[in-house]
């Protein structure tokens, strides 16, 4: 292998490593290792919020927190949990990626990413500091919902800080997405055709896209509740002429493609993995670009069936195309099982984490076709069947497939393997409380557990599953402690990992691990979607031959 | 080694979750409610199916083609099939265009209302409580969270709700009817059922409207005609005394 890592380079790389260089720093990975940390103490935090309701909802009455506490605990978990973790851990992995996925030594505007990464931090702890505050942080779910976010009903300054927080938020993920667009567009090495990109590279166009076109309108939505709050407007308010539902057409404009913001980075992650783990290329690629794509059409088209039980939209059409993207979906998971077939599978933890990423998943794409359906979604909206539902598909599906991505991807970026072992405990841990939390729910939401509610009636018989669900939860957050010890264990005392670890196909693994500055000194020829794999092939045969 | 033995022993009855799942709505008590109770099982029934097959074939990869220890040969890296993509992008299609068949049929009816209702209630849900007021007649029903709600309602006759809120959104929820509607401010909702069994059903707000969401319970008790002409008449008495 030709790949030069001269001492000197470490030597150099070692020397800047400090707090003051990661504050001003404007390189592509050192940012993508900011985002990660970053959204990690967001998860950890978030994570945390939702033991304290699970412990409060393990038994009718209340014992832990009151109502007031409660409501402020689930708009913040809802909230970390989608603006301050998935989405940023999904910039995390594009940060330090895209570049080397398309070998380009950066992005397209370094000093405008490092903006973007500052806003973040800003933007979450201005949402955050309504804990601070005599009101205490935002209460009214993550929706936010008018008339009740209005200051008759949540009068408190925490309310406003959580609005600025998702308005920064928003800035900060459109001028991200901008960049990800100018990089992959204008930065691709020679021989990078646009159908010799990473499928994860298509992931990161396609989320770009959906940010680009929905976040604008939650900023807009924001701004006119903030004057609605403050500045005396009645943009909701139906005593004067304003409208509710209007409220909801916005924000769900965009939170539905934000559930596709929220997954497919993850299902681009997957795919990277799983061709590696079972050597053989990815099946159907073409395929697979097409139908990210279309999920990305079809999710502009989805909003309103949020919204069914308003009474207000049109309940066939948004049935109809809510079922319909289910097939795109159903087409990867084909792509991925010929992937794997007549493979030869290496079980190592990334790989296990996506077996777990198919089967929860798979779980909350069916159980999102029932909700498609208005006549179901009137018996179990609102339910708990819907946050068991959107539990499988984000914690199930994108954060399994996050860990997937952390135990696949950390050798690159520290140099260091995660220890098998524990990461193994990790996946089972974590995937035996996923399904004793979350599996529970559909059940209790059938039966009529509504949701967002502190406490519920003995007589109500919703006890048992509850008491089985929070005990759930306390093994999820035992195997995320599993994970932290052996993260920070491997990083120091890991086996080194080598440029390869792992016989990968993408151009991440053609340079050293963590990759200097410039991240390459020389490029292997790009010919196809595995260039890294066909040069290694190609040294084998030469030295064989 | 032990590892991939218990993973197997864990992966191949993960295939088998739905099956547990599906058909668990509670039993419906109103006719709409039966059509969506078996709508429900429809859809159960399919996505029972879908998961054994495509989990069933997950598993069945993940067991038959583990690498042998020691097996550095690459296999085949075929990794395209025109015809076969077609097939699995059309079968999914096929099967949504029937979901979304039997469920426009349902639709239809739940959301029909009646042309003559025996009883007609306007429900006000405001925070946090409901007001009941029985259209035509002066009895009204308050629930406040120290002081529950219990409204009666005939069976096998027509039931209309009219909805309406003065604060923020509500939603009126009796989980037996499989059925809800959002209470919105400045939208009235109407919806009709025609309750089959007597019997005491619990009724929730299930749109979170703030502070005490949690202490919108009421019950529902659902009588004979003769008995809920009695008790109505009954109500009217005490509304004159007070
Ligand atoms: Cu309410």
């Amino acid at each position: 292998m030709a790949t030069v890592d001269s001492p000197a380079d470490f030597g150099i790389e070692r020397r800047r490593s400090g707090l003051v260089d990661y504050i001003t720093t404007t390189d592509h990975k050192k940012i993508g290792i900011l985002y990660l940390y970053t959204a990690v103490a967001f998860f950890l935090v978030a994570g945390a919020l939702a033991l304290v309701m699970r412990a409060e909802l393990a038994a009718p009455g209340l014992q832990v927190v009151d109502n007031q506490t409660y409501n402020e605990l689930f708009t913040m978990h809802g909230t970390a949990m989608m603006f301050f973790f998935v989405v940023p851990l999904a910039l995390a992995f594009a940060n330090y990626f895209v570049p080397l996925h398309i070998g380009a030594p950066d992005v397209a505007f370094p000093r405008l990413n490092a903006l973007t990464y500052w806003m973040f931090v800003l933007a979450g702890l201005t949402a955050f500091s309504g804990f601070a505050t005599s009101g205490g942080a935002a209460p009214f779910g993550w929706t936010g919902y008018v008339p009740l976010s209005e200051s008759t009903y949540s009068p408190s300054v925490g309310a406003d800080l959580w609005i600025m927080g998702l308005l920064l938020s928003g800035v900060s993920g459109t001028l991200g997405a901008v960049n990800f667009m100018a990089t992959i567009f204008g930065m691709r090495a020679p021989g990078m055709t646009m159908f010799r990109l990473p499928i994860f590279v298509w992931n990161i166009i396609v989320t770009s896209a959906l940010i680009m076109f929905t976040f604008p309108v939650l900023t807009a939505a924001l701004s006119m509740l903030f004057i609605d709050r403050n500045m005396g407007g009645h943009f909701f308010d139906p005593k004067v002429g304003g409208d509710p539902i209007l409220w909801q057409h916005l924000f769900w404009f965009f939170g539905h493609p934000e559930v596709y913001i929220a997954i497919l980075p993850f299902f681009g992650v997957v795919t990277e993995i799983i061709p590696v783990f079972s050597r053989k290329p990815l099946f159907g690629y073409r395929g697979f670009v097409f139908a990210t794509l279309l999920i990305g059409a079809y999710s502009f088209s989805v909003w309103a069936h949020h919204m069914f039980t308003t009474g207000a939209v049109d309940g066939p059409f948004f049935s109809a195309t809510s079922m319909l993207i289910a097939v795109p979906t159903g087409i990867k998971f084909f792509n991925w099982i010929a992937t794997m077939w007549r493979g030869k599978i290496r079980l190592r933890t990334p790989m296990l984490f996506c077996m777990g990423f198919l089967f929860m998943f798979l779980m909350g794409g069916i159980t999102g076709v029932f909700l498609a359906s208005p006549p179901i979604d009137f018996a179990v909206h609102d339910t708990y069947y819907v946050v068991g539902h959107m539990h499988y598909v984000l914690f199930g599906g994108s954060v399994f497939a996050i860990f997937a991505g952390i135990y696949y991807w950390a050798p690159k970026m520290f140099g260091r393997m995660m220890n098998e072992r524990l990461g193994k405990v990790h996946f089972w841990l974590m995937l035996l409380g996923f399904n004793v939390t979350f599996f529970p729910m559909f059940q209790l939401g059938l039966n009529g557990m509504v949701r967002r509610i502190a406490d519920y009636p003995a007589e109500t018989g919703f006890a048992p599953m509850n008491l089985l669900a929070s005990i759930g939860s306390a093994i999820i957050g035992l195997s995320v402690l599993v994970f932290v010890y052996n993260f920070f264990m491997s990083k120091r005392r890991g086996m080194p990992a080598g440029n390869d670890p792992w016989e990968g196909y993408t151009l991440e693994w053609a340079t050293t691990s963590p990759p200097p500055h410039h991240n390459f000194t020389r490029l292997p020829p790009i010919r196809s979607q595995q260039p890294v794999f066909d040069e290694t092939q190609q040294a084998q045969r030469e030295s064989r031959g | 080694m032990e590892m991939s033995q218990r993973g197997r022993k864990i992966l191949v009855p993960a295939a088998f979750l739905p099956l547990i799942v599906s058909a668990c709505t509670p039993e419906p008590i109103t006719s709409q409610g039966e059509q969506v109770s078996d709508l429900y099982t429809i859809f159960s029934v399919i996505a029972a199916v879908i998961f054994v097959v495509v989990a069933g074939l997950i598993g069945w990869s993940l067991i038959r083609y583990r690498a042998k220890p020691g097996d550095d040969e690459l296999p085949p890296q075929f990794h395209t099939n025109l015809k076969l993509e077609i097939t699995w992008f059309a079968i999914p299609q096929v099967i949504v265009i029937g979901l979304f068949i039997a469920t426009a049929f349902v639709l239809v009816d739940v959301n029909e209302e009646a042309d003559d209702p025996a009883v007609t209630v306007d429900v006000e849900a405001f925070q946090w409580g409901w007001r009941f007021g029985y259209s035509g007649t002066d009895v009204t029903i308050i629930g406040i969270p120290q002081d529950p709600a219990e409204i009666v309602l005939p069976v096998n006759e027509p039931i209309t709700f009219v909805l309406n809120s003065d604060d923020v959104v509500h939603a009126f929820y009796i989980p037996k009817f499989l059925n809800k509607r959002d209470v919105i401010p400045g939208k009235e909702n109407r919806f009709s059922v025609t309750i089959q069994e007597e019997g005491t059903y619990q009724g929730f707000c299930a749109e979170f409207c703030g502070l005490l969401h949690d202490r919108m319970p009421f019950t529902v008790q659902a009588v004979s005609s003769a008995s809920f002409e009695s008790w109505l008449e009954g109500q009217g008495d005490d509304d004159g005394d007070s």
